[in-house]
């Protein structure tokens, strides 16, 4: 029994599961990104026209016959084709293009079911065609456009290929979402030198803007130390001061003990200066009236008795002055009336002596008179004797002069003599040895010494004739020449 | 989800709609918002991008003609 209901139960087990598995294999469910294209059956279909002969399930689940009909997948996702393509611009310049198409089969049935009929089989191959659609599109499409269109504006890029390639596409069931060209190889390097001003702009203005902004952060930096600077002087001139006041304050509180020390001292000082002046004054005073007093007295004293003593003498000398002077006025009183007694006499005196002078000189004067005009005569007869006698002696002389030498010697003689005996007037004591003969002989050759001289001067004169001028400088003789030296003025007379 | 559901709904131009152009209206269809090709219900208008627009006419698979949905 048990037996059988397990046999039940596992053949409803089992007949559920074939059920589900049968459901499983009728039951088609589409999901978002495919369409369904089942085809086989005349019946049901739905959303489409008719001669179409198979029908397109999007979004939802269908039973399908096995056996009976098909079902394909088509696959409603984006798909993206790479293209590699030279193309020529509008301006004749050789690019070559990268760029990629994405598409898509359209969600309407119709470009569904266009889509269907062309690539159902081929859903790999998709791109393949589509890439040699837009390769012979795409050259178009870059023809029609210049470097700088391709490059700027899109919208004239996409306009263009939805002009070329949207009814092309339409076609296939298929649509562009976009077309991105990813890069333009430009083997002529045009697109280079037409970004060249701009990327040279670009980077003047970025170097300036560069320049500014250091410029600008210098500034800043360089003010900003500035103002470190000058808050590190504020904060240090602060820190200072306050030093300065701490040094100060502790300076007075170190100060303070001494300050009062001294203080206190000080006031000692000026207590004990106090007494010692004190003391001065009572020890001055104690002297005033122990030294001072007493030797005042004493010269006060000493003095008084000093000016008695002068005025006593005063007195006695003006006593001994009038005194003095009383006798000589009596005195001269006296010698006055003398002398002019005496003077009386004198002159009475002299009177008769003058009288008798008179008479005396009177007759005196006459005979000196007498005597001078006796002399006078004398002298006048005596000078016309000698002036005779010069002008004979003159003539003599003219005519004999050895002879007037002669005489002159001879006049004179006494005088050679004298002076031959003055070298004896020194000898104090001679003695003579040869006795009187020896005394003759001195005397006789001191006297042939004039002899000489008279030889001499005979011997000059006889010269002095023969060249006249004799000078009368010196000569050898000694005293006989004066005289003869002066009788050359008288010659010339 | 029939083709006349199309018509009459409200789009935004994406690309510039005019005479010998091919512009672009997206448009919100079937849950979600797909872009179509558009060209000018009338004449020679010109449309700018941006500017909402009613479709007055649908040409299948992807083709509507649209006209301006406000006067300027």
């Amino acid at each position: 029994m048990p037996m059988f209901v397990g046999v039940v139960a596992g053949a409803a087990v089992a007949a559920v599961a074939f059920l589900i598995g049968l459901f499983k294999m009728m039951w088609r469910v589409a999901e978002p990104n495919e369409a369904l294209i089942i085809s086989g059956s005349k019946h049901r279909t739905e959303g489409l026209e008719e001669g179409m002969g198979f029908r397109i399930v999007t979004g939802r689940g269908t039973m399908v016959l096995p056996g009976v009909q098909a079902v394909r997948k088509l696959s409603l996702d984006l798909n993206e084709t790479e293209l590699h393509v030279d193309c020529v611009t509008h301006q004749g310049i050789p690019l070559k293009v990268r760029g990629v198409v994405i598409f898509k089969v359209g969600d309407d049935f119709v470009s569904i079911a266009n889509a269907g009929r062309r690539f159902l089989d081929q859903q790999r191959l998709m791109s393949e065609r589509v890439h040699n659609v837009f390769a012979g599109h795409l050259r178009s499409i870059v023809g029609g456009l210049t470097v700088e269109d391709m490059i700027r504006d899109r919208e004239k890029l996409t306009g263009q290929t939805r002009a070329a390639c949207g009814t092309e596409m339409e076609k296939l069931g298929l649509i562009v979402d976009s077309l991105q060209i990813h890069e333009i190889e430009d083997p002529t390097g045009y697109i280079q030198n037409l970004a060249m001003p701009h990327a040279a702009a670009v980077q003047r203005d970025a170097r300036i803007a560069q320049a500014e902004a250091n410029r600008l952060a210098t500034e800043a930096e360089q003010q900003s130390f500035a103002r470190m600077a000058e808050a590190t002087r504020d904060s240090e001139i602060l820190q200072a001061g306050y030093q300065a006041e701490r040094d100060h304050a502790a300076a007075k509180a170190r100060q303070a003990g001494p300050l009062a020390d001294a203080g206190a001292r000080q006031e000692v000082v000026v207590q004990e200066t106090r007494v010692a002046e004190l003391e001065a004054q009572r020890r001055e005073q104690q002297l005033q009236v122990d030294v001072r007093k007493p030797a005042d007295a004493q010269a006060y004293e000493k003095r008084t008795l000093a000016e008695a003593d002068r005025d006593a003498r005063i007195s006695a000398a003006e006593a001994r002055a009038r005194e003095t002077e009383l006798a000589a006025a009596a005195e001269a009183t006296r010698v006055k009336q003398a002398a002019s007694a005496e003077a009386e006499a004198t002159r009475t005196r002299g009177e008769a002596g003058a009288s008798a002078t008179r008479a005396t000189g009177e007759a005196e004067a006459a005979a000196a008179q007498a005597k001078g005009l006796a002399n006078a005569e004398a002298t006048r007869a005596r000078g016309l004797a000698e002036a005779e006698a010069i002008k004979a002696r003159a003539a003599a002389l003219a005519e004999n002069q050895e002879a007037v030498v002669a005489q002159q010697l001879a006049e004179n003689w006494p005088e050679i003599v004298r002076a031959g005996a003055s070298a004896f007037g020194s000898v104090d004591n001679m003695v003579v040895l040869n006795g009187a003969d020896g005394v003759s002989e001195l005397l006789a050759k001191a006297l042939t010494m004039g002899g000489t001289g008279l030889g001499l001067a005979r011997k000059l004169l006889a010269s002095m004739d023969q060249n006249e001028p004799v000078p009368n400088g010196t000569s050898p003789l000694n005293g006989v020449v004066p005289p003869a030296v002066e009788k050359i003025p008288v010659r010339e007379d | 989800m029939g083709d006349a559901s199309m018509v009459g709904l409200m789009g935004r131009v994406t690309g510039t709609v005019g005479p010998g152009l091919v512009g672009e209206v997206i448009v919100r269809v079937r849950g979600g918002a797909e872009h179509f090709l558009a060209y000018p219900a009338q004449g020679a208008e010109r449309i700018e991008s941006g500017t909402v627009v009613m479709v007055v006419e649908y040409l299948p698979p992807r083709t509507v003609y649209v006209s301006p949905a406000y006067d300027s």
